[in-house]
């Protein structure tokens, strides 16, 4: 009986903590499929290398426009919103919206859907020609049926489409060259 | 882009020491030929009967102008049919067609003294061939056309083959510097780059070697330092006010190290390599009484007041003849036109053509930066005066009021910094103070300034032809929604190959009170009412190069 309850209490204990972590598989390194996704303007390629740790979750992001080569990473934390500095945003980059690296963008991540979706909403300050706004993120990474693809939907407060990018998981070997 | 008698006396204060760079009297209707080239340029093709036909365009056209060259539709250059048809009609030019490569050597071998051989593997040797063809009145041939040029009496004077063998091209062109540079042309260069390896299209080779011009494809990359070395001293040996012809090569460097070296010795760009025709372009003149009049759709001293909305305004630059002009919907919507205002000295026929051809919707402005493509930033300070009065008067003669400028000196192409310091700005007003205003940028930028009534204004987006144009629509709104004061002015850059039918779809799509004005009127409602920050380059702004 003593040993039912200690069960029972682990799992009630440990549930909550499974709803909080993202699902493992969401680990590695991930291909923007350019054919079926929002076309990139200002880039070329798009590599997403996803590695969580505990609450926090590293998205790095590896680009590239021709022969310049560009990376850049978001460690976000879904335990509670956070202030993260110089934070990327897959920019419309021949749009004359600049980032504001000095300033911090707001940031609320949240694992979801058992640990599928990982949801990402941010405020980010920018610089436009009339001067300095933000803009409103909202992007879900929603892991797909088998693992092996990943869909990032993104939402601006200021764009009325949705942006839909798809990407491919990179097998572990491959990822490594 | 990249303009008779009365206005030859305009001309000829602006124009450059080269001899053949002034406008001369235009002949009276007389013969030409015309030969038509297909697009195959690879070097194991069709390049070497090509180039042997360029070097004798350039040969037949020292004297009068003779030869000159249809490229088929998809050549970067689409205007050589539209101003072959202008050249016939207006100029009263009338064509007989060459139709190979021996009747073009029949009609002109007396125009040739021998063949220079270059060696098809060292492509580099074609450079040095066609600085020899203009020095010593040569062709330039393979191996396997010798027995063609032969056939016409034509005798070797130099011959390629075996001596650039295993050479870098810093020693092949430090050779051809020992042996020809003394003798070439200084107030121009060719910098014969664009595509290497298999294909090379050296179209602007018969200007080269008509003017006697050092050809090079030297890199202007600090990675590559005998390279810079070597160019650094023909460019510090030109005359004041050269240009430099053609365009960087591929591969080797950048469009933006090579603008911003030649910039900053005060020189200027012509470009491209492939732009064909000059040799026999530069021999016309504008029809007797022919006057640039701009489609002003303002008067130049008018003041409007800029209402509760949101102004768009389109600008093609990339030099007209390789824009939009030719395809369809231009002039139902208003469009400015950056012209090259060197083409007064090197294809006026050109010029008049666009001119005449101009719907109401279309609009001339001056570029790119000063009298021909350079790199403000980087210009000396002593230097900067005299090109801009000859942008200026350059500009006056053209009848343009609005100047574009474009410093990507420190941009990854059409992308990243794209600012003017906040001392290039002043020269620019204290040069410029009849102008409406100046635009700035190639894509996005974010120079901004509005001294009395002339506003400065970036692009706040460019216009990739392959973006999904709903995607663009949907760029557009976006700016239009994180911009929220009105009137916001919302300048478009559009890339050359975009046509404007697909520009009328996406204006559709904007939701709002929008609505799209011609630059000039653009730039007076910009003046009414600044609602755009004043900013400069920050030196903390990223830099893609970062110099020399």
């Amino acid at each position: 009986m003593k040993r039912t309850l200690l069960k029972l209490l682990l799992v009630t204990w440990l549930l909550p903590l499974a709803a909080m972590a993202g699902d493992p598989a969401f680990n590695g390194r991930w291909r923007l499929d350019v054919a079926r996704s929002t076309a990139l303007d200002g880039w070329s390629t798009l590599d997403l290398v996803i590695q969580t740790d505990g609450s926090k979750v590293s998205l790095l992001h590896d680009l590239t426009w021709h022969a310049t080569k560009a990376t850049a990473t978001n460690v976000i934390d879904t335990a509670a919103p956070a202030e993260v500095g110089n934070f990327f945003r897959l920019d419309q980059r021949h749009m004359a919206v600049y980032a504001r690296p000095k300033e911090a963008a707001h940031v609320v991540a949240t694992w979801i859907d058992g640990g599928r979706t990982l949801r990402v909403e941010a405020q980010v300050p920018v610089e436009t020609s009339q001067g300095n706004t933000t803009m409103r993120l909202y992007d879900e990474y929603r892991l797909l049926e088998g693992g092996g693809e990943l869909v990032l939907i993104e939402l601006h407060s200021t764009r009325s489409r949705p942006l839909v990018y798809r990407f491919t998981k990179v097998p572990a070997e491959a990822a490594k060259k | 882009m990249k303009r008779f008698i009365l206005i030859l006396a305009l001309i000829l204060p602006v124009a450059v020491s080269s001899r053949a760079a002034e406008p001369t009297v235009m002949p009276p209707a007389h013969e030409a030929y015309v030969m038509h080239f297909d697009g195959d340029w690879r070097v194991a093709g069709g390049l070497p009967e090509k180039a042997l036909l360029i070097s004798l365009q350039g040969l037949a056209n020292r004297a009068a102008p003779q030869f000159y060259v249809i490229h088929p539709k998809d050549f970067q250059w689409e205007i050589t049919l539209p101003l072959y048809e202008y050249y016939e009609h207006k100029y009263g030019v009338h064509f007989t067609e060459l139709k190979t490569a021996n009747a073009a050597l029949t009609q002109f071998k007396s125009a040739v003294k021998g063949y220079v051989v270059w060696d098809k593997t060292v492509t580099t040797s074609l450079n040095v061939a066609f600085t020899i063809a203009g020095l010593e009145d040569a062709v330039v041939v393979t191996a396997d056309l010798i027995p063609l040029v032969e056939q016409y009496g034509l005798k070797p004077i130099d011959d390629l083959r075996g001596r650039y063998t295993g050479q870098t091209d810093a020693q092949i062109y430090q050779d051809a510097v020992n042996r020809y540079w003394a003798r070439c042309n200084k107030d121009a260069v060719m910098m014969m780059g664009g595509p290497r390896g298999p294909v090379m299209v050296p179209g602007m080779a018969d200007w080269g070697v008509r003017e006697k011009m050092f050809f090079h494809d030297l890199a202007a990359n600090p990675e590559i330092p005998a390279e810079l070395a070597l160019e650094k001293r023909l460019l510090s040996e030109l005359n004041p006010g050269a240009t430099i012809f053609g365009w960087h090569p591929y591969g080797k460097d950048t469009e933006e190290m090579h603008t911003t070296l030649i910039s900053s010795h005060g020189l200027k760009m012509e470009g491209l390599h492939n732009l064909p025709n000059l040799s026999f372009n530069c021999q016309f003149t504008f029809t007797p009484g022919f006057k640039f009049t701009n489609h002003a759709h303002v008067a130049l001293d008018a003041k409007l007041e800029a209402q509760d909305k949101i102004y768009l305004s389109f600008v093609q630059s990339d030099s007209i003849g390789i824009g939009v002009w030719t395809k369809p919907g231009r002039g139902q919507l208003p469009f400015a036109w950056q012209v090259t205002m060197n083409w007064t000295k090197f294809s006026p026929a050109a010029l008049e053509y666009f001119h005449e051809s101009a719907t109401p919707n279309d609009y001339f402005i001056g570029g790119l930066s000063g009298p021909g493509y350079m790199y403000p930033n980087h210009i000396p300070a002593d230097k900067f005066p005299l090109l801009m009065k000859q942008a200026n008067e350059l500009m006056s003669m053209l009848d343009e009021h609005v100047l574009e400028i474009m410093d990507n000196s420190a941009a990854d192409g059409n992308l990243g910094n794209a600012d003017l310091t906040k001392e290039t700005v002043d020269r620019y007003y204290k040069a410029f103070p009849s102008v409406i205003g100046f635009i700035n940028g190639y894509g996005p930028a974010r120079t901004r300034d509005l001294r009395g009534t002339q506003p400065l204004i970036s692009y706040d987006y460019y216009i990739d032809p392959r973006r999904p144009r709903e995607e663009v629509a949907a760029d557009l709104e976006e700016l239009i929604a994180l911009n929220t004061k009105r009137p916001y002015f919302l300048l478009v850059h559009v890339r050359e190959s975009n046509d404007v039918n697909s520009l009328i779809t996406i204006v559709k799509q904007l939701t709002g009170p929008t609505e799209v004005v011609p630059l000039d009127v653009f730039l007076k409602l910009a003046a009414s009412k600044q609602t755009y920050t004043t900013r400069y380059q920050d030196p903390a702004d990223p830099k893609h190069f970062k110099g020399f």
